[in-house]
């Protein structure tokens, strides 16, 4: 079997994009609901994807084919077709906020005046060539963006701390379940990252003591995602939730800065183009599923309506989408757990197969 | 295929070219752009008038006049009045490098929240940007011309940002920090008030001194001249002040740290290290001495202890300093400097700094504004106790205060 | 002309000389014994002194009529062959050889007598070293042989041989260790060479872009050299190397982005300065592409990355430029590149000068004129200078240079980023001979990362690249490990 991908790139993949959405909009919005507590409430998203991603590891351990012929066994063509189709809208779905909150960062952060959208749209050619290419292709990119992630956290969190009141997330969880979960629940588009996993299943080959590493790799990228929440609310304490793009706000109380310049910007530019990819991956695995409805036989076909369809929807709905982000954080939030978690759980348990990797050891 | 795809590539490209050529994009270019280092605020009949200092080219020669550097914009709101400069000027106001905003005094009375959280909101404004009251109208703060530097708000920087091995008698705030103190529970926040001395005054007021009544330290700025604000605005002999802190309830001004209050407060909220205080008046050898000691470390510790019943906020404050100097007649004064501190030094400095911090203790009871962050305290670290306290913390807590001035270690 | 030859001598003659019709052909008719024959020969390509001595001598002494055994052994040229058909014949003629065609026998004889004037072995001028071997390949595929053949006195060292060019007729070999190399890869590559179809091979160059696996990547497929000690090392790597006659520069495959940042000074000096050198390339290649973009981007659309007092600066040197920032640095650099074009076409002695009247008179009028601003031709010239860290690079990233600042002048930052993101996709899916363009990094090969930007010591180097598809992974045997042997 020709795999797409490797264990050391998934692992990769974790560490490289999956916390670089969260950097954005997400601290402002969890502030505003949990308040000091808001690192819990990410808290509990990342247990439930670690949960899941536990789950999916199971799969990838005896899945001796990738999830289409894993639905495709178990529910038909038709009914693995129907399955896909609504697993692509939802990764249109999931892809809404992050894509407008980045259109936003790049604009008020970077730019002064100008067409808002002319700015962001060349992001979707990039996109459309990126979902043009295979899986190999994102395992390729996990192998460099985890270095330029990873160096982009070094230079903005040293940066961010000197001006920080650790005790300001003091005392915890004194906000109540109830802030808590709610915050939890309005991010929930965020999350559900381990979905990407139930399509890599079976794309590598999966090896004993492959679980450990992917599992370590996620407990190192959740443990970014929370120091940076940690420093972010110890940073802007009872204004957190009024910082609406907190990359770029966090790291310039610092003499350095004052100094010699917004430096930071090296590390917000790194994350930047690492973010690239992040946000391309929802259309990357929708335009693999309209291949798979579809078959189409030219290989830019899927790429162009699945990357067409997500600009097609910020410009259309370009003056509504401040209360479409509010809808989809108030209203959408099952739909995220169902096809971020649920679903991803159920196929990995309920897949019965023989391990492939002992069966092919004997 | 492959030639269709390399003529897609070539019209992307000569695409971008043609793009890159008309520059016809709505571009603000730096050449479009005032660069605005600062901003004084005043208050005109219920209209802002924002007084911006500009960094035109003009404004970074030597010779120039410092004036020149200066567009006012009126508006009913603060954005309102910064479009109105853009108007007047033609060029793009430009506020990514506003580090310093001056409100004047007048304007203390009111909520300054309402001024200040446009530039909190606003993504094109730097939030670490300074903020001063300025005792007298900002917009005269602002077109003052001082030795220190060329633009008055660079030379205003100077004093409000000290680094270590200059003395922590100033309490610097961002507008973040501002707005954080007024947005959290106790609503409470501060800043720095910017005094002219005027020519030729000394700096009467400038006692850093906890020891003694005179306090001509190393604080001290002025030189000669006249305090008629027409003549300072072209004198280049203004210096400035920024060691007295307003302190603000609910945005609104409610009262004043002194000089000392002052160095008291950083001494417990901030690092002093390499800051001067003088103790003067010291009986030795039958004759007045008076000491400059230097903070080489201070441990401050502010506890604050709740049950059912009491509340009490315990301070404890430890100086490590070392003599920096002093006008006795020693025959060997760099030895003398390594001796220990006399107790008798020791000693007055300890029960100034203890009534400086109780009388903290007592601004804070009497403004109700929470400088000194209790109710943060008591939401942090005795949260049971929170919805008890948090309404009546200021009247029913007790305090203690201990201050040791040590050696060095 | 496939034709066999005639046993009449007329018969070949007439054919021969009407094809040989130009008048450096000598036909020169003699006697061998009592039989007739002709020695046909182009003037100036044939050693005439060893022609007297290996072949006409020998000839004279021929008695009666001999069979065509006994008098192939009368010649003593240690080059000889026996040719039986007029293309062969013509070929080896064309070719520098001496063909003797005698009456009555249907077979020529052909004498490796070539003369051609050669270069002199020298360093060659696109990578000299300070410490090092200096000698570098020259024109002669003869003497590319030899030079390797030198270095690495190994049976295993083999060199197929093959013609590329309908008119040229260009001698070409492809050269790689056994046993190291994948002979697939050799395989592949002598198919490729088969099927070039070209009128002539004037280069090696030319060979290049029929190897190439993606017709329009802006980036270099083939990777190439002009001497025998990082050849050497190379085709120890497992590459294989290509040899053109007529050509000083071996082309090497599969080529890996990563060979170009490493010099062969790094090699002959120790590992931490190889490392800093390797880094400081980085940073200049990345200085030189990208600094000129984010300026103008900077200038235009975010100021606020620049730190106040340079600012300043800058806006007190741009006015009363009469350009807009973006068209102010786009034509500099277009000046740069015309300089640059002019000053390696122009001979030596005035491309000297056109460089003090283009850097020194031209820059600094300009400056002073108030047609450019300083910062600019600052930002220009270290960008310019940056890129010749890595000279092998330079082509493919002056053109990039230009579309980045384009689209950083039209786009700003996030522009350059898009682009610069689709160029790493483009990289990343790039593969020739299977061997990805951006290995070690993409996909992360750890084991080649030693000798990557940080450049390990040679003990650490155990094995040959992973990246390169190569047999016998063992590089060196340390001592200890010959002991545990």
């Amino acid at each position: 079997m020709q795999y797409e991908l490797k264990t050391r790139q998934v692992c990769l993949f974790l560490i490289a994009l999956m916390p670089l959405t969260k950097l954005f909009l997400m601290p402002s919005v969890l502030a505003e609901h949990a308040n000091e507590d808001m690192w819990i409430s990410a808290l509990i998203n990342c247990a439930l994807d670690f949960v899941t991603l536990i789950c999916i590891i199971r799969l990838c351990r005896l899945a001796n084919t990738n999830v289409f012929g894993i639905i495709e066994s178990a529910f038909g063509k038709v009914g693995a077709k129907i399955f896909f189709g609504l697993y692509a809208v939802y990764f249109l779905l999931k892809a809404v906020i992050p894509l407008n909150e980045q259109k936003d960062f790049v604009v008020y952060t970077l730019y002064t005046l100008m067409p808002i959208l002319m700015y962001f749209l060349p992001f979707f050619a990039l996109s459309f060539y990126f979902c043009t290419k295979n899986l190999r292709a994102v395992g390729r990119a996990a192998d460099v963006l985890w270095f330029i992630t990873l160096t982009a956290f070094a230079i903005i969190i040293p940066l961010s701390i000197a001006n920080i009141d650790p005790a300001a997330i003091l005392p915890i969880g004194a906000n109540g379940v109830v802030k808590i979960t709610s915050g939890s629940y309005s991010v929930l588009t965020w999350f559900g990252d381990a979905a990407y996993f139930l399509f890599f299943a079976g794309e590598f080959k999966y090896s004993k003591g492959d679980g450990k590493k992917i599992i370590l790799s996620y407990l190192l990228s959740a443990a970014i995602l929370i120091l940076f929440l940690l420093i972010f609310y110890a940073a802007f304490t009872s204004i957190a939730s009024r910082q609406r793009f907190a990359l770029t706000e966090i790291s310039k109380y610092t003499t350095v800065i004052n100094s010699i310049g917004r430096f930071d910007y090296l590390g917000i530019f790194m994350i930047l183009f690492s973010n690239l990819f992040s946000l391309t991956m929802p259309m990357f695995i929708t335009s693999k599923i309209l291949n798979y409805i579809f078959g189409f036989s030219k290989k830019w076909i899927s790429p162009l309506i699945a990357v067409g369809t997500q600009a097609l929807l910020m410009v259309a709905f370009y003056r509504f989408i401040f209360g479409i982000e509010n809808f989809i954080m108030q209203y959408c939030g099952l739909i995220f757990i169902i096809f971020g978690n649920v679903i991803p759980i159920a196929v990995s348990l309920l897949y019965k197969k023989e391990k492939v990797y002992e069966s092919a050891q004997s | 295929m492959k030639a269709r795809k390399a003529k897609l590539i070539m019209l992307a490209v000569l695409a971008v070219f043609m793009f890159f050529f008309s520059s016809d994009f709505g571009l603000i270019d730096v050449e479009k752009t005032s660069i605005i280092t600062a901003v004084a605020i005043d208050k005109e009949q219920s209209r802002y008038v924002v007084t911006a200092q500009i960094a035109v080219p003009e404004a970074t020669d030597t010779n120039s006049e410092n004036l020149k550097a200066h567009i006012s914009g009126r508006g009913s709101t603060i954005g309102g009045a910064i479009k109105d400069l853009g108007d007047l000027s033609g060029w793009f106001p430009k506020l990514a490098f506003c580090n310093l905003i001056i409100l004047s005094n007048d304007m203390a009375s009111e909520n300054v929240v309402d001024v200040l959280d446009y530039f909190a909101k606003s993504l094109r404004v730097q939030d670490s940007a300074l903020v001063i009251l300025s005792e007298k109208k900002a917009s005269e703060l602002l077109e003052l011309a001082t030795p220190l530097d060329n633009i008055s708000s660079f030379a205003l920087q100077k004093i409000l940002f000290k680094n270590t091995g200059f003395d922590r008698d100033v309490y610097p705030t961002d507008i973040k920090t501002f707005c954080a103190g007024h947005y959290s529970d106790s609503h409470s926040a501060l800043m720095p008030i910017v005094k002219v001395l005027p020519a030729g005054e000394s700096n009467k007021g400038g006692s850093k001194s906890s020891g003694g009544e005179s306090g001509s330290g190393a604080g001290s700025q002025s030189q000669g001249g006249s305090s008629d604000s027409s003549k300072e605005s072209k004198s280049t002999d203004n210096l400035f002040n920024a060691k007295t802190t307003a302190l603000f309830k609910d945005g609104v001004k409610v009262g004043e740290l002194d000089e000392p209050l002052t160095l008291s407060f950083n001494s417990l909220f901030q690092s002093m290290r390499g800051t001067t205080f003088s103790v003067d008046g010291i009986k030795y050898n039958g004759k007045d001495t008076n000491y400059l000691l230097t903070i080489i470390k201070s441990r401050p510790k502010i506890t604050l202890k709740a049950t059912e019943n009491k509340l009490i906020l315990d301070i404890d404050l430890k100086l490590y300093c070392k003599t920096a100097d002093h006008n006795s007649d020693y025959s060997n004064a760099a030895l003398s400097l390594n001796e220990p501190i006399p107790d008798q030094v020791k000693e007055k400095a300890e029960q100034t700094f203890k009534a400086n911090i109780e009388e903290l203790i007592l601004t804070e009871k009497q403004t109700a504004c929470d400088f000194l962050k209790i109710k943060e305290k008591l939401y942090r670290y005795n949260h049971k106790q929170y919805s008890r306290y948090k309404d009546n913390f200021l009247s029913v807590m007790d305090s203690f205060v201990n201050v040791t001035i040590l050696g060095q270690e | 002309m496939r034709m066999k030859l005639a046993e009449k001598l007329n018969d070949n003659l007439s054919k021969l000389k009407k094809v040989l019709s130009s008048d450096d052909v000598t036909f020169l008719d003699m006697k061998v014994g009592d039989t007739s024959a002709v020695l046909i020969f182009i003037n100036d390509l044939v050693n005439k002194d060893t022609l007297g001595e290996l072949v006409l001598k020998p000839a004279a002494t021929v008695k009666g009529k001999p069979d065509f055994k006994e008098l192939f052994g009368v010649f003593n040229s240690p080059e000889k062959k026996e040719l039986s058909t007029q293309k062969d014949t013509l070929e080896e003629i064309l070719s520098g050889s001496a063909v003797m065609i005698i009456d009555s026998f249907s077979t020529a004889i052909s004498f490796g007598l070539k003369h051609f004037e050669k270069r002199a072995i020298t360093e060659p001028p696109t990578s000299t070293v300070i410490k090092g071997p200096r000698e570098g390949f020259v024109e002669s595929l003869p003497v590319n042989v030899s030079l390797m053949r030198r270095k690495l006195k190994s049976p295993d060292l083999i060199f197929k041989n093959l013609t590329v060019g309908r008119v040229s007729r260009t001698p070409v070999s492809i050269c790689y260790i056994r046993g190291i190399a994948d002979e697939k890869l050799v395989e592949k590559l002598q198919k490729k060479l088969d099927s070039i179809d070209i009128d002539a091979v004037l280069d090696s160059s030319y060979i290049s872009k029929f190897l190439g696996e993606h017709d329009i990547s802006v980036f270099k497929q083939i990777g190439n050299t002009e001497k025998p000690d990082i050849l050497a090392a190379k085709i120890l790597e497992g590459r294989v190397a290509i040899f053109v006659d007529g050509s000083p520069i071996a082309l090497t495959v599969p080529y890996i982005l990563l060979e170009d940042f490493q010099s062969a000074s790094d090699y002959y000096n120790s590992s931490y300065s190889a490392t800093v050198a390797r880094i400081i390339r980085l940073l200049s290649v990345i200085l030189a592409l990208l600094l000129p973009a984010f300026f103008v981007s900077s200038e235009l659309f975010h100021l606020q990355l620049i730190p106040l007092s340079f600012l300043l600066t800058i806006v007190n040197s741009i006015k009363g430029i009469p350009l807009s920032p973006s068209y102010e640095m786009f034509f500099t650099l277009l000046i740069f590149e015309i300089l640059n074009e002019a000053s390696v076409r122009m001979p030596k002695y005035v491309g000297m000068v056109v460089s003090i009247v283009g850097g020194l008179v031209l820059g600094e009028t300009a400056v002073n004129a108030g047609i450019i601003s300083a910062p600019t031709l600052m930002i220009i010239a270290l960008s310019g200078i940056c890129l010749y860290t890595v000279p092998e690079l330079e082509q493919t990233f002056s053109v990039i240079r230009i579309l980045f600042l384009i689209i950083g002048g039209s786009f700003g930052g996030y522009g350059i980023l898009i682009v610069l993101a689709m160029f790493f996709v483009h990289l990343i899916t790039f593969e020739n001979y299977h061997t990805p363009l951006l290995a070690p990094f993409s996909p992360l090969v750890k084991d080649d990362l030693k000798d990557a930007f940080y450049k390990g010591f040679l003990s650490e180097m155990q094995s040959r690249p992973e990246s390169l598809r190569n047999k016998n992974k063992r590089r060196i045997r340390l001592m200890h490990d010959k002991k545990g042997d």
